[in-house]
């Protein structure tokens, strides 16, 4: 089925058409997520977040504008709330005098076998620059695809992926040890 | 490779978002020299989490429908694009209303100015003369205003 009939669907209030779209942006929602957020547990609250609000704010969709580059715009501002909320705890945390937990990737109890997670080669860009870097590598996006996603101008998109890159390469060529874990 | 060295130095000089894009562009995107410095596609292809590893371990669905169920903003979305369509066409209506209002409050305010002519200035006055005299005494008087002109002609002669 079309996206749009789906989209339509979901408005008249019709579950199964949002459970198909749930169904075919939960692998690329979680990828991005994973690698803006770097472990799998607060990449699945931010997509079960971001596809709650798809669903209460579909009514505002633009039908003119990509489908898929507004999810991921939602995805993306949750994923920066997620950070947020990590940094308050981690502060509060350090106030409180304990020993920072917070920053550790997977949760100990967690059943999941351990998958490939972004290496600490990727936790020294910035947020801005993961979210375009994952989009122009996994997902073909041009500049002006990830200025849209990221709510900013081309250009700024395009300087966000060259500093990416251009961090990428310098730890590449410097042998980074995380390489050996990636 | 020397205008590489100037674009890079460029780059440093001006930590303009919009001048760096500029050069990323006209530059950097289209020299092999440049593109050397930056990691490639495939490189960082193997660094990220792709689409095929990233397997939920849960099942997301479940936890997303019963959230909406559960929530009472679910009914209020379903008719939200009706809602916002009429709204949108009452925003319209609105907003052309307050203009009309506005342009014809303006005219009428600039009408009734010290400096503009006034409404009652646009209905033609009643034009009178009680006598017209010349040398002392009543002249014949003939008053002519052509059609469609708010000129008045006032022609008086003696009766010599």
């Amino acid at each position: 089925m079309d996206e749009q009939e789906l989209i339509a669907g979901c408005l008249r209030g019709n579950m199964e058409d949002f459970r198909m779209i749930v169904e075919q942006y939960t692998a690329p929602a979680m990828a991005l997520a994973m690698n803006v957020l770097g472990n799998r547990d607060d990449a699945e609250d931010a997509c079960q977040e971001l596809f709650i609000q798809v669903y209460r704010n579909l009514g505002s969709y633009d039908p003119t504008r990509s489908f898929k580059n507004w999810v991921y715009t939602i995805l993306y501002r949750r994923c920066l709330d997620c950070l947020k909320r990590r940094r308050q705890s981690a502060e509060l945390v350090k106030k409180m005098g304990r020993e920072t937990v917070l920053a550790t990737p997977a949760n100990p109890g967690h059943s999941h076998p351990p998958r490939r997670l972004p290496s600490d080669l990727l936790e020294r860009l910035k947020a801005k620059e993961r979210t375009a870097l994952c989009l122009w590598a996994n997902e073909g996006y041009t500049a002006q695809e990830i200025g849209e996603v990221l709510r900013c101008s081309d250009s700024t998109a395009r300087v966000y992926l060259f500093q990416a890159r251009k961090k990428i390469k310098k730890l590449l060529e410097q042998g980074h040890v995380s390489l050996q874990n990636g | 490779m020397s205008r590489c060295k100037m674009v890079e130095f460029f780059y440093a000089l001006v930590p303009l978002r919009h001048w760096r894009g500029l050069l990323i562009r006209r530059h950097i995107e289209n020299c092999p020299c440049c593109l050397a410095g930056l990691a490639s596609r495939e490189a960082v292809g193997s660094l990220l989490v792709q689409e095929t590893d990233a397997n939920i371990g849960r099942f997301l669905w479940t936890e997303v429908e019963s959230a909406l169920v559960a929530d009472p903003g679910r009914e209020m979305m379903k008719s939200r694009a009706v809602q916002s369509s009429v709204l949108r066409r009452w925003g319209w209506a609105t907003a052309t209303a307050f203009l009309i209002v506005l342009v014809t409050g303006f005219l009428l305010v600039k009408g009734f100015r010290p400096g503009g002519a006034s409404p009652t200035a646009a209905v033609p006055a009643r034009f009178e003369l009680e006598y017209v005299r010349v040398g002392g005494q009543p002249a014949n008087t003939v008053i002519y205003q052509p059609q469609g002109s708010d000129m008045i002609i006032v022609w008086a002669g003696t009766n010599k």
